[in-house]
């Protein structure tokens, strides 16, 4: 069973096997990568609460890495698997069924820890120059949007979980990386030419910043870590759905959230210019900045990357040498706090990397084993289930 | 009325009308109530309040080519250093002294750059404010005007046509040289020639040895920087390499100079809207360096 397992597991995460990338240039190897920092599960670096004491929060269970795992033996793959955060890919159905109940329990305590679910509905998509129209649902402006159910990571991508990627040499897995940017790949180095994020050096990203949200990776480097770790980016309506949260009213337009939080601008709830960090930060600061279905930090800290091209809401034509991919929900430089809205959509070249771009991951609930029959579930309970978790 | 009451009224008209008050950037003399210059167009606000205050205000001017950022870096500056909590606190004097500020980041903030600033001196903007540090209790008076491109241009190839930058550039104490950086990193030497022959403009117009221009701060600020992330990591290699002729002038004939990267856009493209008409957008604002430069500059007014 376990060489089952684990072919199957291979064949997921790299669809026609793990080539390695040989012609890089650079002697960069695994060997020469600097050990991860301590596994601290959900705590925080140096954040202390009231009591002095320091801070914890939630995390999956993450057992002790061993320098080579035997992809042969079920259990220290999966364990390697949880440790690495990739636990979606343990709840594909193909995958599932071979676990043990307690395996398999594991994985579905870990996606309830760090995502949240967004619940089937429409959306409303405005164009990009109208989004503080978004309250007129008399407004013929906008497209309606139904989106299928959804989990959504509840914190963007952070240092650590991206360096678990580097780490284990994803970088050099092709088949997680859109041949389109074979050619341009040699780029996504960071200062000392080692592969990873464009603010980091040696393979390693600055200290006490590894729960910040990972910046300085383009679109590519986004989506080529939501393959590793099972998942997808969101799409744009995705996106908007579980930051402004539609509510429809008698048939009419929805009505949608300025912030995850609500309509109001909060200082206290998003980090933005005005807050005046000038930085990122942790992605567990402003806890209060928290959509209802659980989402935190979708407003504010860092823009995040979707899979939808930039300005395809707009009526107005743009003129782009490359698409742009549209980025959502502010940064902490967003001198406009309305540009940090859930509706505010801006752009960026795939390629760029920004040190403002981060990114967050999802995955169709109907791609996940979890517990209870989506064919069979309503909207209710799915609503019931965003609320309890 | 009567006949009584209006030569009373009149007489005391006359009266005022007999003093000539003079413009604070020309000094030509104007009628008491004239609003506009009537020989370079700088409003005679800035005259009425220096006259007020008792405390003649330092001139800062931002030159450059035609949109090369001027506008947006001023109404942004201005801006920023009105929000609270900034190293340098500015409060606007005068309604006019707002109109930058306002049409700038009205603009700005639906994801638009500001109207051109038209070539004509009356339909420019000026900034007069005061300026604290966080522990000066006397502030700085400053004027800061926005002017065009086009008339700076003008001015240097055909001196006398625009009076006002002749007269306000004699009067400034520093000056901001707006270039833009995206530009100059496409390899266009456009940039590098206007703020070649703006500053030898300059030079001609005071070349005192400790008064002239040759002694007095400019800060060469390299907008749009946010489209070449090189620049922000070393403005001044990048200057260096991407217009060596204005850095050697520079270097031979300015002794307080210093050079600075600005970003008012995160991202920007083209929209074409419905009537055909092409134009750039940003979209979105993440200011960067905006406000240093300035920092720099008052640092070394003397």
């Amino acid at each position: 069973m376990g060489s089952l397992l684990g072919n199957t597991i291979l064949a997921l995460s790299g669809a026609f096997g793990l080539a390695y990338f040989t012609y890089r240039v650079g002697t960069w190897t695994r060997k020469n990568l600097p050990t991860p920092e301590p596994i601290v599960g959900g705590k925080i670096d140096d954040e202390l609460d009231v009591d002095n004491q320091p801070v914890t929060y939630p995390a999956p269970p993450r057992p002790e890495r061993k320098a080579q795992v035997d992809t042969n033996n079920t259990v220290e793959l999966v364990g390697e698997m949880l440790a690495q955060g990739r636990y979606a890919l343990l709840l594909r159905a193909q995958v599932a069924e071979n676990l043990t109940p307690e395996q398999l329990e594991r994985a579905q305590t870990a996606l309830d820890d760090t995502m949240s679910l967004v619940p089937h509905g429409e959306v409303l998509m405005l164009p990009s120059s109208n989004v503080d129209e978004e309250y007129d649902s008399q407004s013929s402006e906008g497209e309606l949007i139904l989106i299928e159910p959804l989990f959504l990571d509840r914190h963007p991508v952070t240092n650590k979980q991206f360096h678990e990627f580097v780490w284990a040499g994803g970088y050099e897995q092709m088949s997680f990386w859109d041949p389109e940017i074979w050619p341009g790949f040699i780029d996504f180095v960071d200062q000392t030419d080692h592969p990873g994020p464009r603010g980091w050096s040696d393979g390693m990203y600055p200290n006490g910043r590894g729960d910040h949200p990972v910046v300085g990776v383009s679109w590519y480097e986004a989506v080529a870590f939501s393959r590793w770790v099972g998942k997808r980016l969101p799409s744009d309506p995705e996106w908007v759905k579980a930051a402004a949260w539609p509510v429809s009213v008698d048939g009419r337009k929805p009505l949608q959230k300025r912030f995850s939080w609500g309509n109001s601008f909060d200082p206290n709830r998003a980090n933005v210019w005005s807050t005046g960090k000038n930085d990122t930060v942790s992605v567990y600061e402003f806890d209060e900045g928290v959509s209802p279905g659980g989402a935190y930090g979708l407003n504010g800290n860092v823009w995040e990357w979707t899979s939808t091209n930039y300005g395809v809401w707009d009526n107005h034509r743009f003129e782009m040498s490359t698409p742009f991919k549209s980025v959502r929900g502010g940064a902490f430089d967003s001198y406009f706090e309305a540009h940090a809205t859930s509706q505010f959509q801006s752009g960026e070249v795939p390629v760029a990397r920004k040190h403002n771009i981060g990114f967050r991951c999802a995955i169709g609930l109907c791609d996940v084993v979890n517990g209870f029959n989506i064919d069979n579930a309503d909207d209710d309970v799915l609503a019931t289930y965003a609320v309890t978790t | 009325m009567t006949a009584k009451g209006v030569l009373s009224m009149d007489s005391y008209r006359l009266a005022q009308y007999s003093v000539q008050v003079p413009c604070y950037i020309c000094e030509g003399g104007n009628a008491f109530d004239t609003a506009i210059c009537r020989h370079c167009c700088a409003p005679m606000a800035l005259a009425h309040q220096a006259k007020s205050q008792k405390q003649d205000p330092r001139v800062i001017a931002a030159i450059g080519a035609s949109a090369s950022g001027k506008t947006v870096y001023l109404g942004m500056l201005t801006d920023m250093l009105s929000q609270p909590g900034q190293a340098l606190q500015l409060v606007a004097r005068g309604a006019f002294s707002i109109s930058l500020q306002q049409s700038t980041v009205s603009a700005l903030e639906k994801c638009c750059f500001p109207e051109k600033t038209p070539t004509e001196p009356d339909q420019w903007n000026w900034v007069h404010c005061q300026v604290r540090k966080s522990k000066q209790r006397v502030p700085i008076e400053l004027v800061v005007p926005d002017i065009a491109g086009e008339a700076l241009a003008e001015e240097i190839d055909h001196p006398g046509t625009f009076p006002v930058i002749a007269s306000l550039l004699s009067k400034c104490q520093g000056i901001f040289m707006i270039i833009d950086a995206a530009r100059m990193a496409e390899g266009f030497k456009d940039q590098e020639f206007f703020a070649m022959k703006m500053l030898a403009y300059l030079s001609e117009l005071d070349d005192h040895p400790k008064k002239g221009w040759r002694d007095k701060p400019i800060a060469f600020v390299l907008t749009k920087a946010d489209e070449c992330e090189l620049c922000f990591d070393d403005p001044v290699n990048f200057a260096r390499e991407h217009s060596p002729g204005l850095w050697q002038q520079c270097q031979e004939r300015f002794a307080r100079h210093q050079i600075f990267a600005s970003g008012v856009a995160g991202a920007c493209t083209y929209r074409t809207l419905s009537m055909g008409i092409r134009t750039r957008v940003p979209l979105r604002i993440e200011p960067r360096g905006i406000t240093e430069p300035f920092l720099w500059l008052i640092q070394q007014l003397k």
